[in-house]
């Protein structure tokens, strides 16, 4: 007898029970990190590292492949939460942040490139690989501040510098990407069509997506809860309308961000807080990651992927200690700005998977050195960004243990 | 060892303003001191720009001034000072009384000893202390001017709340009161106001006591709301709420100095047991109600309204001002006390216009910094009452 109201051997894992089991252990994984002093980011890739052959032993693989969805969704909400800090009249007001966008972006350029250069690959995918490399992982970088509850000069800086670094990434890959693919037969109009239909579909979409909240919250009660809704729900829809549309996520989200921002005269939507909810996607965004990065392209990615990454490192940091005589940055602050901007993660992954997918002539050899640098950076790019924030302190004072009272009235007039 | 006073030239006054820094995208206090600071030290001010207990405040002291007109250019330009390094951060700076929804957990005690060992001692009252109040120092020639003159100006402590009064917001919450900052001084312990002691000897014996108790150190350790300050040879008004303008804090600066002048010069024989023992009452009142108190009238045993009051010293004092330069500020204090607008009242109009407390802040900053959208009371009142 086998009753039809008993499952089935073997079991078929669901959605929700995927998505709970990485929540949990990618959450303790973070206490484990935090207990160690380490950024809890760090806790949730090394369970993604576990999880993986686990996984792929119990064929699990297609279904974390699927789990994308979760990681575009916190995608979308970290740069839209990164677009809502951004101030472009900053950028006007110091000019020393500018310069030191654009010389950090060009010196990771040029650093990598050169670097992939002599190691001999080919100048196309040097310069794709360069491209994504000047990216900052703008997720790492508002979980750690998020965990030391950080804020400052540095801090500031630091997020509206990885707004600015995703976003030349992102352009600049795809441009390469299609001049690339078109090297055979190059077509100018199509070379040029394609950026403008990219900068300014995502621009337009942004404001769209903006505008069109503002509406909503007119009609809605002003709540927190109303409010959240509405931008969560949002935000989910800006990542679907992006896709489908084949513009650029990252600044059609970044985008949204900004003009969602409220100034004198606007301020219909209300400022909600993300971070809680946010948390949830973040774990499984780390934890998913991790699982998809083969260790074992670690080492396949020998000294070149050293290399990427001791390059890119170092032009980050020259991108940052140039121009800080000159701008309002201690030395102590700047170099903590340097190091705060060395994660490397979702977005350079995505960027990769699309010019893998797009082009496969990318190859399996720079892939390997890719991921490896990856690899690497996502286990020191969070150590470097927690450490630089504390180094420029930016970050809370650590949570002292409560001690009995020592200062009693009585001793406070004693010299 | 006797507490000496030295010596200013009387009625010559300044101000120290406490100023919220804050973030620019939710409007919350952020840990900007430092760095503004720093940026300001390149700067050639009259005055000074300050640290204060948490790293989201700053303090600005003015100079010494003796007229009114001077003291206003100068905070003028600091402000303008203070709103270009500001900028250049990307954080920006407002007046009022307290934030409206910052929450005391998240402050930073300022690195130094004094500050260090205050917090230690008052633990969590140390970051509720995140208020920010304007003090005014008038000068006087000697110890016992000083002791007349607190007790004098005590009677009119109620005026200076209702016209300061910047903090209706509290923790997220409308308080109800026109200012709440002054519950986060009343819990300290040597909060309240001076004893009634006669002369400057008299005060020498009280403080030397004190001392030997262990209670108090310097007069730093008293949190009156109005102080002899020896130092420098002044009383010092701490009542009062940072105003959301360096205009009005100017305009109540001018009518200290002119109470000051008028009490100097006019010195009654009113013995002051019977204020005190309505004085807690009477601050409570201003504190909530505004220019609407009923405040107790020790002496004629009536109540009277505090707008009443105000306007009635105000009238009174007309032939003083006009001598110290200072009608014109007293003017637009008449004004807006009769329209019974204060800044309390501005930041409430603001919430039921705006219904998010992040973007009172921020019109609230943008009002500090003379945006013209600031919706200035002070213009156009100057508009509808200045002499022609």
């Amino acid at each position: 007898m086998n009753p039809a109201f008993l499952p089935t051997l073997p079991f078929a894992l669901s959605y929700p029970l995927l998505f709970g089991t990485l929540l949990i252990a990618g959450m303790l994984g973070g206490e484990a990190a935090r207990i160690l002093r380490l950024p809890r980011v760090l806790g949730y890739v090394v369970v993604g590292f576990v999880i993986a052959p686990l996984a792929a032993a119990l064929n699990l693989d297609p279904l974390i492949e699927q789990a994308r969805i979760f990681v575009d969704l916190a995608l979308g909400l970290v740069l839209f939460d990164l677009g809502r800090r951004m101030n472009l009249q900053w950028f006007k007001r110091d000019w020393t942040l500018a310069a030191t966008s654009l010389a950090e972006n060009a010196l990771a350029f040029g650093a990598v490139f050169a670097t992939l250069i002599a190691f001999d690959y080919p100048a196309v995918k040097a310069a794709l690989a360069a491209a994504i490399a000047m990216a900052t992982s703008p997720a790492v970088l508002l979980i750690v501040v998020q965990d030391t509850r950080a804020e400052g000069q540095v801090t500031e800086r630091a997020l509206n510098l990885v707004a600015l670094n995703s976003l030349f990434a992102s352009i600049l890959s795809t441009i390469l990407l299609v001049s690339a693919q078109l090297e055979a037969r190059i077509d100018v109009d199509q070379a040029l069509l394609l950026p403008f239909y990219l900068f300014v579909g995502s621009l337009l979409l942004g404001f769209g997506m903006a505008s069109f909240a503002r509406v909503i919250a007119r009609w809605v009660e002003k709540t927190r809860d109303m409010h959240f809704t509405l931008i969560a729900g949002l935000v989910v829809v800006a990542v679907g309308l992006a896709t489908i549309l084949k513009l650029s996520v990252i600044l059609a989200l970044l985008a949204f961000g900004l003009f969602s921002r409220n100034d004198e005269r606007s301020h219909d939507l209300l400022n909600v807080n993300l971070a809680p909810a946010s948390r949830l996607l973040y774990i499984v965004l780390f934890v998913i990651t991790g699982a998809s990065l083969p260790l074992t392209l670690l080492a396949a990615g020998g000294v070149a992927a050293i290399a990427l990454v001791a390059a890119r490192a170092a032009a980050k940091f020259a991108g940052v200690l140039a121009f800080a005589p000159f701008g309002v940055l201690r030395l102590r602050q700047a170099a903590g700005l340097g190091a705060a901007l060395m994660p490397m993660s979702t977005i350079a992954l995505m960027l990769q998977f699309d010019v893998a997918r797009h082009f496969p002539q990318f190859g399996q050899d720079l892939t390997a050195v890719f991921l490896s640098a990856v690899i690497m950076m996502e286990i020191a790019g969070p150590i470097a960004t927690q450490w630089g924030l504390r180094l420029a302190g930016d970050t809370a004072p650590e949570e002292r243990t409560t001690t009995a009272p020592s200062a009693f009235p009585g001793t406070q007039g004693s010299p | 060892m006797p507490l000496e006073f030295t010596r200013s030239d009387p009625l010559t006054f300044g101000v120290e303003l406490e100023l919220m820094v804050l973030n620019t995208h939710d409007y919350n206090l952020v840990r900007g001191a430092p760095d503004l600071l720093a940026r300001l030290e390149k700067v050639d001010l009259e005055g000074e720009v300050k640290p204060e207990i948490t790293e989201s405040m700053i303090e600005v002291n003015s100079a010494v001034n003796t007229r009114y007109g001077e003291l206003l250019d100068e905070l003028l330009h600091v402000r303008d000072a203070i709103v270009v390094a500001a900028d250049r951060l990307n954080v920006a700076v407002a007046g009022g009384g307290s934030h409206p929804f910052h929450k005391w957990k998240e402050r930073r005690i300022f690195q130094g000893e004094r500050f260090q060992r205050v917090s230690g001692l008052y633990g969590y009252l140390a970051k509720q202390f995140t208020v920010f109040g304007q003090h005014i120092h008038v000068g006087v020639a000697s110890g016992d001017d000083a002791i007349h003159l607190t007790h004098g100006l005590a009677r009119y402590i109620p005026h200076f709340i209702a016209l300061s009064a910047s903090s209706p917001f509290s923790q997220g919450e409308d308080t109800s009161f026109e200012t709440s900052r002054l519950h986060a001084i009343s819990a300290f312990p040597l909060s309240g106001h001076m004893p009634p002691v006669k002369t400057w000897a008299e005060f020498g014996r009280y403080f030397d006591e004190m001392a030997l108790y262990g209670i108090v150190a310097s007069m730093k350790d008293f949190y009156w709301d109005i102080r002899p300050k020896p130092e420098y040879g002044t009383v010092e008004i701490r009542i009062c709420d940072t105003p959301l303008t360096v205009e009005c804090a100017a305009q109540i600066a001018a009518y200290a100095q002119t109470l000051a002048a008028d009490l100097l010069r006019h010195r009654g024989a009113e013995p002051v047991e019977p204020l005190y023992r309505v004085y807690g009452y009477n601050r409570f009142q201003a504190c909530r109600f505004g220019f609407d108190a009923a405040l107790v009238d020790p002496w004629a045993r009536r109540h009277v309204t505090l707008r009443d009051d105000l306007l009635a010293t105000l009238e009174r004092l007309e032939p003083c001002a006009t001598e110290l330069g200072t009608a014109i500020p007293l003017l637009s204090l008449a004004s807006c006390a009769a329209r019974s607008l204060n800044d309390s009242r501005w930041l409430r109009e603001r919430l039921e216009e705006t219904k998010s407390l992040p973007d009172v802040v921020r019109l609230q900053a943008a009002r500090w910094r003379d945006d013209p959208r600031g919706l200035s009371r002070d213009s156009s009142v100057l508009a509808d009452r200045a002499p022609t």
